[in-house]
């Protein structure tokens, strides 16, 4: 048993569905890139009632994994990680991708900038430094970070990251009502209303061909935006 | 004289919604930002039906917005669409609230029955 003391305690969330190819990777990696840290890390996967094997490799690679009864979407998923984190009282909470698509060295980047700048949400952004990225895909991902500018008022240059940092804070007083995709905006609204201070940092996206089938399609965004709208006169009336 | 029964045939649905929302806020199951938009809501429905004679006054003569006077159809339809939207706007609050009620009940359950199996392991 380890002696070390650490300073902060860090629950990396990974939601995922369908991941049994790549899921044991993302872990190791993910422990391996933390041990030299000041922080205590607890890796834990959101099994969103995946068919194939997720749950039992990720267990095996020493992640706790949580399984979902029912397939909510990434949202639902993110929401019971954070919900896990909050419940055992973690001072950091990370949200990554599944598919590989973080460097998991990014995530130590992003929990040490969140130290050092205060901040309550960080999001990763991978169109700060656009390299390997497709056209297709940086057109799509600009055009919902202004979709949620002009919903939400809030300016962020990759609304649709998956690698998030959260606050204590931020882990306590997070809630969204979405469970798709658009959760990810909906996270960036509900945090300017509770006055969270949020802030970006660029990341390195990696793009695999296994990575590149599992993303999003453009065409989701539309879904997405169809939501997001609804879901903005909805409260209207709130 | 239509007017005034526009307004006495609204009148009713409309401080009911606003004691809804005045009981709801005082007993702590709305947030204080929530009770401010619903009354800003209802009061402007209320405004907005008080002001229906000057403003059909205003609008009468006017060349681009000419309207004809009220009828009795068109106080029966704007009856109507404000009791319809009280009704939509109570129950889609408490679609929200069922639909919180089970997202919270799946997490904690997922949460529970999981932790079990990752001690056992």
């Amino acid at each position: 048993m380890s002696t070390k003391k650490h300073e902060f305690r860090v629950c990396v969330v990974i939601p995922a569905f369908n991941e049994a190819k790549v899921i044991s990777n993302v872990i190791h990696n993910t422990i391996k890139d933390f041990k030299n840290t000041p922080y205590l890390v607890e890796v834990v996967v959101v099994n969103d009632s995946s068919k194939d094997d997720t749950a039992t490799i990720a267990q095996s690679s020493g992640a706790t994994v949580i399984n979902q009864i029912l397939n909510t979407g990434a949202g639902g998923a993110t929401a019971t990680g954070l919900s896990y984190a909050q419940q055992n009282n973690f001072d950091i909470a990370c949200t990554m991708d599944a598919d590989g698509q973080h460097d998991s060295k990014d995530v130590v980047k992003g929990v040490n900038q969140l130290i050092e700048r205060n901040a309550d949400l960080l999001i990763g952004s991978r169109l700060i430094n656009k390299e390997g990225m497709s056209k297709v895909k940086i057109f799509g991902n600009k055009g919902l970070s202004s979709i949620t500018y002009i919903l939400f008022g809030v300016n962020s240059t990759d609304s649709q990251s998956g690698l998030r940092i959260f606050s204590k804070k931020a882990i306590g007083c997070l809630h969204w009502k979405t469970s798709g995709y658009e959760f990810c905006s909906e996270m960036l609204w509900r945090a300017k209303q509770e006055n969270l201070l949020i802030g970006e940092y660029p990341i390195k996206a990696i793009y695999t061909e296994y990575s590149k089938g599992k993303g999003q399609n453009n065409w989701n965004a539309i879904n997405i935006i169809k939501s997001l709208v609804k879901r903005r006169i909805a409260e209207m009336f709130e | 004289m239509r007017y005034i029964v526009l307004v006495i045939l609204n009148i009713p649905v409309i401080i009911l919604a606003l004691f809804n929302i005045l009981t709801q806020y005082k007993m702590h199951k709305v947030s204080k930002r929530r009770f401010q938009h619903q009354l800003i809501l209802w009061l402007l429905i209320l405004t907005m039906l008080m002001c229906s004679f000057p403003f059909y006054n205003h609008l009468i003569g006017n060349p681009l917005l000419d309207s004809a006077e009220l009828s009795l159809f068109d106080i029966v339809q704007t009856t109507a669409i404000v009791m319809l939207f009280y009704g939509a706007n109570s129950q889609r609050q408490k679609i929200d609230k069922a639909e919180k009620t089970i997202r919270d009940l799946h997490q904690e359950l997922s949460i529970k029955l999981s932790v079990g199996k990752n001690e056992k392991h």
